[in-house]
């Protein structure tokens, strides 16, 4: 099928299968590998993206699904002009990250959240850091850093 | 913006830049798509891949039939080759999940479509998943032989008059239950052929010891194959041998002269996996009527797996740090491997110390109820006092260094150990409070590696543009190499740390290597790369001294520089190295094993009508001697305690009576503690550096997997204030805490 998948605001014409789930899509077919596949049956969430604003598993994700629809990676997490998201800059500050390899899933989530609501509270965030896998870091750096995101990106907005 | 990113690993893992081996794009490369076998144990009769291969996108598709020349897996142990473990299974399926064929496609989907076409007919055999029913013999994995594979033992016996004459004996039993390592990245393996060389990237511990293996079995020199570890999602033990999976890889690649690529998925890792721990445990602890242990006597019955090849001297670990970090005059510890129909048993972080703190731990709680003492005084009475270091055990450990009442004091300071029995009295006092226990874990951990993997490659070399090269053998699958090793190489050079970067993980660009596992990285190559930088200075005042015509003894080094003594004409590395030449030293740096310690303590309040476990604090003071990086270690260390807090409450293999593990929701039922399940954690530290390098770091980073799990449990039984310990076996599901308060 002939689809155009809109990623990072750059649009990619396609012609996949109807079975290519997003994740590989976005992989293999507009070579963003930042997208990690960790389980493939939605559990650890190291694929998470953006769908139209949403955090999705893209492993759960038919790539035919997502046509037209605005597509959020890691790759498209830092500013225009290059400058680091609050997220990327907290989660090194607050050592969120050992391997790295559930760390793209727990940004884009954490970026959905923070967007619709800059507000997060304790709460929100635990089940927000709650809803991914990782095990490296035993999550509580994880959870400061989202924290301090949203802190960041709040005093950011008030500046 | 140089502070922007605090480690050096961070910038490209935080923007989608990291590459880890499913990352790599390489023009015609075939996915590796592996048929499996669905029972445990059986004949195989058949495994046709004529439909596979007629498959549209389907490269070839083979079983063992079709590969007669393809090598078996290696087998460690000398002499010994009569229980083949071939990459195929070629009759006998001995473990669920061994690959029945293999199928390559242009993509994943098309492998998969094709293996989905071979057919396979396999007549069972009963299967025996745990040593205890493997041990009787009645089903052999290998026709005419026992599946014991291994006895051994570490200590002398202790005779019966020993258990006769102590005032207190207690016997119990213990499971240490199998465990998935679980990284999320699973294994990973690309083969390149390219002329006479063949590259090999893979998510791996040790590229040098993969690169040999492949080169043996594939009968070609080892300088034709490259091994290259890219980035590596996390590793805890399991990507540190080569595997069958991965012989049929590099084969196929090199006969067809093709690249092909196996990314593991969830499903099968939770199959295949190599997995951890798998031990049940017979213990007697004796000791007299003031507590001071007299003997220790551990058997552990090990499930190995269905092929010894790697593993079956594994659960040797145990035995040797059997006597724990107590004074006991007389410790004796034996062990049988016994093959079982399950994946093979392999290091998984802590590998074979949390078998060893676990039991002792768990009987020394036992021990002081029997004795009415309390937990802290009775292990305060027998930890080995800092004076007796090096301490020769009965199990044949010397251990290098230890403060551990410093230790055992410290954690029950931070937890308010006091307050926690307070406040457990007044809720036993209370007919409607939910009882809280506390319990304590002391543990002596080793690192560095066994004799034979005690050294490693290191390397520093400075460059005529002022950058300094580190090079070593180690291997990084998350452990922050790149930012805590150029760092200690820039505080020894006194260099702007900047200015040096690391070389690891490529067997073309270091003349050796031993890899990263056992908590060696930091002890052996970082006091390897202390000391090549320092063997840099001294090879830099050497030249410095002939150039000025002055003795070696009047030139000194600050700051990077080399200066004579008297005056202030400094020269730095990169005019050196114009004036005279490259400099580069390649060093083999070898040092003794050293022994990392703590007490990680733990406060639970159990309902007993639900079985649920609810922890309220956890406490973990590790000793790892010098810290390169605090920070770093503090990070994995917070990992391990959940790690361990997986394996107290969480984490199992349950088996069907088919001997079949019941995962078939993958990680829905394999259950990784969640953030949900994380209770406030809090780390101390003390200090004891080895003595056994100048540098003084021991082994850090799996201290959680080893003392929390037993604090834990212990926490429980004191909660439910049990007599009988065995009732309650790892994970503390609600089902097993409400049949033991029941």
């Amino acid at each position: 099928m002939k689809i155009t998948l809109t990623v990072n605001d750059e649009a990619y014409p396609l012609d996949v299968e109807p079975r290519r789930v997003l994740a590989d899509a976005l992989r293999d077919d507009c070579g963003l590998t930042g997208t990690h596949l960790g389980c493939e049956q939605g559990v650890c969430g190291a694929c998470t993206v953006l769908v139209d604003g949403e955090a999705v598993r893209s492993c759960l994700l038919l790539a035919v699904q997502c046509d037209g629809v605005p597509i959020r990676t890691v790759e498209g997490l830092a500013g225009a002009d290059g400058e680091p998201h609050p997220l990327q800059r907290a989660f090194s500050a607050e050592r969120g990250l050992q391997c790295g390899f559930c760390t793209p899933g727990f940004l884009m989530l954490a970026a959905g959240a923070l967007e619709r609501d800059p507000a997060l509270g304790e709460e929100e965030v635990a089940a927000l850091v709650g809803s991914n896998l990782c095990r490296c870091t035993g999550y509580e750096p994880i959870r400061r850093a989202i924290m301090r995101a949203a802190r960041d990106h709040r005093n950011g907005q008030e500046a | 913006m140089v502070d922007r990113w605090l480690r050096r690993e961070d910038e490209r893992l935080l923007t989608g830049a990291g590459r880890f081996v499913a990352d790599l794009r390489v023009p015609g490369c075939l996915d590796a798509v592996f048929v499996r076998s669905e029972v445990a144990h059986g004949v195989l009769r058949e495994a046709d891949c004529s439909a596979a291969r007629e498959t549209p996108g389907v490269a070839g598709a083979w079983s063992a039939a079709d590969l007669p020349g393809l090598p078996p897996m290696p087998d460690t142990r000398q002499g010994e080759a009569t229980r083949e473990w071939p990459s195929l299974v070629k009759n006998r399926v001995r473990y669920p999940g061994e690959a029945l064929a293999v199928v390559l496609g242009d993509d994943r989907y098309r492998a998969e479509d094709g293996a989905g076409r071979v057919l396979v007919r396999i007549d069972p055999l009963p299967a025996v998943v745990t040593a205890e029913e493997a041990a009787g013999d009645e089903v052999r994995l290998f026709d005419g032989l026992s599946n014991v594979a291994l006895h051994g033992e570490a200590g002398q016996p202790i005779d019966d008059e020993v258990w006769e004459r102590a005032a207190v004996v207690v016997e119990s039993d213990y499971r240490q239950q199998l465990l998935m390592p679980s990284p999320m990245e699973c294994r990973t393996i690309l083969c390149v052929p390219e002329g006479d060389r063949l590259t090999v990237w893979s998510g791996h511990q040790a590229p040098h010891r993969l690169r040999s293996d492949l080169a043996r079995l594939l009968g070609r020199p080892e300088k034709s194959i490259r091994v290259v570890v890219p980035d590596t999602g996390g590793a805890f033990g399991s990507k540190s041998a080569v595997f069958p999976e991965f012989i049929v890889v590099a084969w196929l690649a090199e006969r067809l002269g093709r690249p092909v690529r196996w990314i593991e998925d969830r499903r099968e890792s939770l199959l295949v996996a190599t997995r951890g721990r798998g031990q049940d445990q017979h213990v007697r602890l004796a000791a007299d009527a003031d507590g001071r242990l007299v003997a220790y006597e551990l058997t552990v019955e090990a499930d190995v797996g269905a092929y010894p090849h790697l593993g079956v001297a594994f659960p040797m670990q145990t035995a040797w740090m059997a006597t724990g970090p107590y004074t006991t005059p007389q410790v004796h510890a034996t062990v049988r491997s016994v093959l079982t129909n399950t994946m093979m048993t392999y290091p998984y972080r802590g590998a074979g110390r949390p078998e060893a703190t676990s039991p002792l731990e768990r009987t020394m709680d036992v021990l002081a109820r029997r004795l009415d003492l309390d937990p802290a005084e009775l292990r305060r009475r027998n930890l080995i006092p800092p004076e007796q270091f090096p301490y020769r055990t009965p199990t044949g450990r010397v251990y290098d260094s230890g403060d551990h009442l410093a230790a055992l004091d410290l954690a029950l300071r931070t937890l308010d150990y006091d307050g926690w029995r307070a406040e457990q009295a007044r809720r036993r006092a209370d007919p409607g409070a939910l009882p809280v226990g506390v319990g304590l874990s002391c543990y002596v951990e080793r690192s560095g590696g066994e004799r034979g993997s005690l050294h490693d490659y290191v390397g520093v070399e400075a460059g005529e543009d002022g950058g300094v090269v580190a090079r070593c053998g180690a291997s990084s699958s998350g452990q922050s190499h790149a930012t805590v090793f150029p760092a200690l190489v820039a505080e020894t050079l006194g260099v702007d740390p900047a200015r040096v970067r690391l070389v690891e993980g490529d067997t073309d660009e270091l003349p050796g290597g031993v890899g990263s596992f056992g908590s060696r990285s930091a002890q052996i190559d970082g006091a390897g790369l202390q000391h090549a930088a320092t063997l840099l200075i001294e090879e830099a005042r050497e030249r410095a001294a002939r150039m000025w015509d002055l003795p070696v003894e009047e030139t000194a080094w600050s700051d990077g520089a080399v200066h004579p003594v008297r005056g202030t004409a400094a020269m730095g590395l990169s005019e050196l190295v114009k004036r005279t030449g490259p400099l580069r030293i390649d060093e083999r740096y070898e040092a003794d094993m050293a022994f990392p310690f703590g007490t990680h303590a733990a406060v639970v309040e159990v309902d007993p009508d639900l079985g649920t476990v609810r922890v309220l604090r956890l406490v973990a003071v590790d000793d790892c001697g010098r810290a390169l990086d605090p920070a770093v270690v503090r990070g994995q260390a917070f990992g391990s305690v959940v790690q361990g807090l997986g394996q107290a409450l969480y984490e199992g293999v349950p088996f069907g009576d088919d001997g079949v593990p019941v995962l078939g929701n993958g990680l829905l039922d394999y259950l990784l503690p969640t953030y949900a399940e994380i209770p406030p954690i809090e780390l101390g530290e003390t200090r004891t550096p080895t003595p056994r390098t100048p540098l003084g770091a021991k082994g850090a980073g799996e201290s959680g997997c080893i003392g929390t799990p037993p604090a834990i449990v212990n926490a429980v039984a004191d909660a439910l204030r049990l007599d009988h310990p065995d009732r309650l076996q790892m994970p503390l599901t609600p089902d097993v805490v409400w049949r033991a308060a029941a």
